[in-house]
């Protein structure tokens, strides 16, 4: 009842507001989702995401415009880009727990900053990997509206794959080794590789929805690679709640419609960074619970009436 | 609704053709006095760097410079000169191209744009070029720098305002040449502009009788701000010039450590490519008394860009940079170029413009080149006033010389343009 | 005395930079198991605070470099007071977050009222000279930063590694309740450490402003290799701190004759084979979440 219901708005979104907003929506969503996967159930904060959102928007990019593939298998290239690249990286990360962590990701994801601005004649340098494509033989893709029912699916898809790893036995171990790893290590699981799989995951997810996203912009950019960007979706995670899992996506939907609607007002247009800073001291002080548990009593409380 | 706009931006382009092939036939006082709005009004996008290293020199008094040129217009030819309002958008592109390009996609689709300006960062500014090919509308770039505007990524609806790359290197580059400085050290930022100064600033160097005997990209961003390893090695070569091709913040630390390190006293001479009024602010006049540049623009150099310029400060509280000039002068000429055409239909305005021939307070000898769409018009040799010349605040430069627009203006051949017909 | 050599005191020169923002991290982190990402932006507040003394009131550099870090420490008192009290006994990483949207506000801020124009800013006459190393003229003022922040580095290692006022904040650092059975009264140290902490930034950012461009964003880029250095060094280890500041500066500055495009992944690369062969850092000690 509640997965048709999202997937029905999840379908009417772009007809309500502009298709581009919806799709930015949509793949946020997942990325945050894929931020909760690791904080929420795995306790650990990556601040160095932008490095799978942004490698995977380089690799579906190179794969749809390079050698003009159909718009699923770059976006697959990009997933299993950023995948890989979790590997290494993901290992080395983990060599370190709590905020040391956090910190060690966010060093990871500015030297790939630096390192793809460097790679000048691969990524384009500053301006980015431009003329990306979307293609998929019989159907047109130009318009925002199509490409947004055309990707929905793949979408759809990562927010089932994670709904899935949260609900697995590998999720309630992770979640077994988020509240005490110690314990966790006594029953007998080997919680370093729990970890760097949930890193994995994640990440590939995060690949999922960076892929999308370059190919609706048409674009893949440094800026996806930023650590801005990374601040951006850990801020969309926490604002709709931690350990939530749909948090993110209600997160993301607030932040980006906010963040639309005040880019047309004059008073807050020159300053989104004071705004974007003063939302998370807020739900750091106030509300770190986040969104979706209010949220989530008001939909209740909707498909109850028509139950 | 969707359907109802279609229809009516069908029937207006049918009405903006027939306006269109009568206006050709003689452009007499009444093609101007009935002009026929393709959605009934005038919407102008302004896209810039409004929170980054370029908002000081273009950003929101850009935007302020536009409204004031639509202001005069009005003034000029009445409220409802052009049959309908005149609007204003804009947005901060953050020097992203990725960025840049969705708001101009939206300004265009969502919010029906006639046109957009502006655009600092070459990245972001040839980004807007390609969607504005895609969705045929105006495009016309003030403060990108880039000569692939008009080179290799031109297209129909594309217009290069105000300066480039080959401008200032002619400017400068032949002038210290000629005034003896023959031995170059050329320091760049490492992406697109600063490469593209490189290329015309070496050029340039050569072709009028120097050597560049080193060049050296600097990494961008420049997350130290730290620039002494290109300055020791400079103190090492010993050229002449030091040419240092970075702009806005970077800039502003490579003159601040160049004075540190004294090299003026070993004879390293400094040069730069670009220099904005907002530049010079935040260095002091001290920091680059004597240094020469090459803009299209000053807001004193005579009595109209004066008086522009008064009239910017009483809004602005600063004096404007040739980028706030620029936008002023662009809108201007745009919102003109509908009333000879007839029409704010995107082909009967490039048809307007193409081969037009103006001056203003801000363009001298100006003409728009049909074959790449780049805007001919004299330039200057400028110098940086010492403290003891500078009369007023932001009195910062003199001129030296006029750089003639066919000079400072890249050869046909060159520009490597296939225009489509 | 050649090129090579005068890279050498380039690099000792950034060092310097790294090691006091690390220092301060790392004193705020030992202290509160606060990362501070806003330290970036008290380091450009601190610069921001010298251009400001010098353009509304005269004053100049040398008082700037004692006031700007006593305003900032003072900024920061209340500041720990108001705001970061709430969320002490808290996952560290709400701290974290807390400081990262303070960073936001902070440097959007600056911005909106001064824009990303640099502010000009020379340095006191009596250091604007060069000293002839060899065949090379180099900034005096850079001679002056490398040996100003050695001292003022070795001087806070000393009070907190070797008197008794350092031990009881260490103590309090290790094992807060057992210090705090003993009868020393812990929170007291809290807030005036936060204080001195920030106040390390500032100065850095005081002695940036003659060197470096005056500008709001002049701290968000340096607070994420600061970050790689203090992982480098070994979190919360106050010569860790120091010396790989230092490191991270000279071995940038002489990848840096190589190739520019080094200098800004040297550090990063550094930090992963660190990662590999010794995860807890060049100083680092047990580590606790």
């Amino acid at each position: 009842m509640v997965a048709a219901a999202a997937v029905a708005a999840a379908v009417a979104l772009p007809r309500l507001i502009y298709p581009v907003l919806a799709l930015e929506i949509l793949v946020w969503g997942l990325f945050a989702v894929a931020i909760d996967l690791l904080l929420g159930f795995g306790g650990l904060l990556s601040f160095g995401h932008a490095a799978y959102w942004g490698v995977a928007g380089y690799v579906a990019g190179m794969v749809a415009r390079d050698l003009g593939a159909p718009f699923p298998l770059a976006v697959l290239a990009g997933l299993l880009g950023a995948a890989v690249l979790a590997v290494p990286l993901g290992y080395l990360s983990l060599r370190r727990t709590g905020i040391y962590f956090t910190m060690v990701t966010l060093a990871f994801a500015q030297m790939l900053y630096y390192v793809a601005n460097e790679l000048r004649p691969i990524t384009g340098g500053e301006n980015g990997l431009q003329g990306v494509s979307r293609t998929f033989p019989g159907l047109s893709l130009g318009p925002s509206l199509s490409f947004y029912y055309a990707a929905l699916p793949l979408v759809l898809f990562g927010y089932f794959a994670a709904y899935r790893i949260v609900h697995s036995p590998f999720g309630h171990v992770l979640v077994s080794i988020r509240d005490n790893e110690a314990r966790a290590q006594a029953l007998g699981y080997d919680t370093a590789r729990y970890k760097h799989i949930a890193f994995i995951l994640s990440a590939g997810l995060a690949g999922l929805a960076g892929s999308v996203y370059t190919l609706g912009e048409h674009f893949a950019s440094l800026e996806m690679l930023h650590w801005t960007t990374s601040g951006q979706v850990v801020l969309m995670t926490v604002l709709g709640g931690l350990g939530t899992l749909w948090g993110g996506v209600v997160g993301a939907g607030v932040f980006l419609m906010l963040r639309d609607f005040l880019s047309t007002s004059d008073l807050f247009r020159d300053a989104p960074g004071v705004v974007t800073g003063a939302i998370f001291i807020l739900i750091v002080l106030a509300l770190r619970h986040g969104l979706w548990p209010t949220f989530a009593v008001l939909v209740r409380r909707g498909l109850g009436r028509f139950a | 609704m969707r359907i109802q706009r279609s229809l009516a931006l069908l029937l207006a382009a049918l009405i903006a053709a027939t306006a269109c092939s009568g206006a050709t036939t003689g452009p007499g006082p009444a093609a101007s006095a009935a002009v026929t709005l393709t959605d009934g009004k005038v919407v102008i996008g302004v896209i810039n760097d409004q929170s980054g290293v370029y908002a000081d020199l273009s950003g929101k008094n850009a935007v302020e410079a536009v409204n004031m040129a639509i202001a005069d217009f009005k003034a000029k030819y009445g409220d409802n000169a052009l049959g309908g309002p005149i609007e204003v958008i804009t947005a901060d592109h953050k020097n992203d191209p990725a960025l840049a390009s969705s708001k101009a996609t939206e300004f265009y689709e969502r919010s029906s744009a006639d046109v957009i300006l502006d655009v600092p960062t070459s990245s972001a500014a040839l980004a807007i070029a390609k969607v504005a090919n895609d969705e045929k509308k105006l495009y016309i770039n003030i403060t990108g720098a880039t000569t692939d505007l008009t080179g290799p990524s031109c297209n129909k609806y594309t217009f290069h305002y105000a300066y480039d790359t080959y401008m200032l290197a002619q400017g400068t580059g032949t002038a210290v040449v000629a005034a003896g400085g023959k031995q170059w050290y050329i320091i760049y930022p490492n992406y697109a502009f600063g490469q593209d100064m490189n290329k015309s600033f070496s050029a340039a160097v050569t072709a009028s009788g120097g050597t560049v005997i080193a060049s050296d990209g600097s990494p961008f961003p420049n997350q130290t701000g730290d620039f002494s390893s290109l300055l020791l090695k400079a103190g090492q070569l010993k050229p002449q010039i030091l040419g240092a091709m970075q702009a806005g913040g970077d800039l502003q630390n490579v003159v601040k450590q160049y004075n540190q390190f004294k090299l003026a006293d070993q004879g390293v001479k400094l040069a730069v490519g670009l220099l904005f009024d907002t530049d010079i602010t935040a260095l002091g006049l001290d920091a680059l008394a004597g240094v020469q540049y090459t803009t299209p623009w000053i807001w004193n150099e005579d009595a109209a860009a004066t008086a522009f310029a008064d009239k910017f400060l009483a809004k602005t509280k600063i004096r404007p940079t040739f980028a706030h000039a620029g936008n002023y002068s662009a809108t201007m000429q745009y919102l003109e170029a509908i009333r000879r055409s007839g029409s704010d239909d995107a082909l009967a305005v490039v048809k307007a413009l193409e081969g037009y021939k103006f001056n203003d307070f801000f363009i001298h000898n100006g003409t728009i080149r049909p074959e790449d769409h780049w805007v001919m018009h004299d330039a200057f040799l400028a110098q940086v006033k010492s403290k003891a010349e500078s009369k007023e605040a932001f009195d910062y430069s003199k001129i030296v010389s006029t750089i003639s627009a066919d000079k400072a203006s890249r050869p046909l051949a060159e520009t490597g343009c296939n225009m489509p017909k | 005395m050649d090129y090579l050599a005068v890279q050498l005191f380039n690099g000792l020169a950034n060092g310097s930079f790294y090691a006091l923002l690390s220092l301060g991290l790392a004193v705020i982190f030992g202290m509160m198991r606060i990362v501070n990402f806003a330290h970036g932006a008290f380091y450009m507040l601190g610069a921001f605070i010298a251009y400001f003394l010098l353009q509304q009131a005269g004053v100049g550099f040398w008082p700037a470099l004692v006031i700007a870090p006593l305003v900032i420490a003072v900024a920061g008192m209340f500041l720990e007071r108001v705001f970061l009290r709430r969320l002490a006994g808290l996952d560290p990483l709400y701290g974290f977050l807390f400081t990262f949207g303070l960073t936001l506000v902070i440097q959007d801020g600056m911005r909106l009222r001064f824009g990303v124009q640099g502010q000009p800013y020379s340095a006191p006459a009596e250091l604007s000279g060069t000293v002839l190393l060899g065949a090379v003229s180099y900034p005096t003022y850079r001679l002056f930063v490398v040996a100003f922040c050695l001292v003022a580095s070795i001087a806070v290692w000393f009070v907190i590694e070797r008197t008794r006022l350092g031990m009881a904040v260490r103590a309090a650092t290790e094992r807060a309740d057992l210090t705090r059975a003993l009868g020393v009264d812990v929170d007291r140290w809290i807030t005036p450490m936060f204080g001195f902490g920030l106040g390390l930034a500032a100065l850095a950012g005081v002695l940036a402003a003659p060197m470096r461009n005056v500008s709001p964003l002049m701290g968000s880029e340096l607070i994420i290799l600061t970050f790689a250095v203090v992982v480098i060094g070994g979190m919360g280890s106050i010569a860790g701190a120091i010396v790989a500041g230092f490191l991270v500066g000279v071995l940038s500055s002489v990848g840096a004759i190589f190739d520019p495009a080094v200098e800004g992944i040297v550090v990063f690369a550094l930090m992963a084979v660190l990662l590999l062969v010794r995860p807890s850092g060049l100083f680092g000690s047990i580590e606790t979440r």
